[in-house]
């Protein structure tokens, strides 16, 4: 979520801290570049581990909400933002998710294809292996539906992961290679009817 | 083998996923902001809501220690009343003690004194 650090670049794009800090000091501007910034992660987070777009967008406005009220006492160079706010999304994930629980998931609440570069077949076979993956996803445990999507969907590294979760890089090795077994188990009836080998 | 080469067929549904997560609709992007401005036109909260500020008993009731305490001091209250009302034996009569009322307790006999005076002279 953050842009690259260590550029030497007079215009680099202010860090999520700074934009933050700007935020609590009123700047309208910053709420609207956090928002483009880290509005997505936290909707797509949300969405892969609820499986339910009205839920996620629920949950990401509620997770931003947090983010803006904590602003004022923020201390930069702690912690990261985006850590922070992952960190949120998926406690206010499980906290809905115990609250509902029992209740079914619509698994029909997939992404929609959003690449204007790619051709329509294209863009419908993707959106046929995401519905894959998220119903192989929904039938994964929470804590392993949350690990795979963390480092496999927004690629974090294992440590970014055990620190968001809470618990240890080994931990997150471990919740990841099960929840793999699990979802190339469930995927590998599809083979066919989703074209794996075609590149 | 065949573990293997499902566990490498994950990479095009995990690429599938990633293509597609980057979109936020207009409206969500709405209502976040509008959060966002509302936060920050809100006046800073200065004071504690009204009705999470503890009353004057519970005040004094932390301040001896709880409930706990408070029965503990109310034993010792109705001990001394008691104490008061019926005194043991042993215990000199409060009421007596009060009243200015001599007390018929000799600690030396009257006549040893005297006698004791009369040796010394």
């Amino acid at each position: 979520m953050s842009p690259p650090s260590g550029s030497s670049d007079a215009d680099a794009p202010p860090s999520d801290d700074a934009l933050l800090v700007l935020f609590a000091n009123g700047d309208e501007l910053a709420a609207r570049e956090l928002t483009t910034r880290l509005g997505p992660r936290t909707f797509s987070v949300a969405l892969r581990v609820l499986g339910d777009r009205a839920e996620a967008e629920d949950v990401a406005q509620d997770a931003m909400m947090r983010l803006w009220k904590m602003a004022p006492d923020w201390q930069p160079g702690q912690a990261k933002v985006s850590t922070w706010l992952y960190r949120v999304t998926l406690n206010l994930c499980l906290d809905l998710k115990r609250r509902k629980r029992g209740g079914s998931v619509g698994i029909d609440d997939v992404p929609e294809p959003a690449d204007p570069a790619k051709s329509a077949p294209d863009q419908l076979q993707d959106a046929a292996r995401s519905d894959a993956l998220q119903d192989a996803l929904m039938q994964l445990p929470d804590r392993q539906r949350q690990a795979v999507v963390l480092r496999h969907i927004e690629e974090l590294s294992n440590p970014e992961i055990a620190g968001i979760m809470e618990i240890g890089v080994e931990a997150v090795e471990s919740l990841t290679a099960r929840g793999k077994r699990a979802l190339a188990a469930a995927l590998a009836g599809r083979r066919e009817e989703l074209g794996y080998h075609d590149g | 083998m065949a573990d293997n080469d499902n566990m490498d067929d994950l990479d095009i549904f995990f690429a599938a996923a990633r293509r597609e997560t980057d979109t936020l609709s207009a409206d969500l992007t709405d209502r976040i902001l509008r959060d966002a401005l509302q936060v920050q036109s809100a006046p800073v909260e200065a004071t504690p809501a009204r009705g999470t500020v503890p009353g004057l008993w519970q005040q004094l009731l932390a301040t001896l220690g709880g409930w706990p305490a408070m029965g503990g001091l109310a034993a010792a209250c109705a001990a001394g009343i008691w104490i008061g009302v019926a005194p043991p034996n042993f215990v000199p009569d409060p009421l007596a003690l009060v009243s200015g009322t001599q007390s018929d307790l000799n600690l030396i006999d009257s006549y040893d004194m005297s006698a004791l005076m009369a040796e010394d002279q």
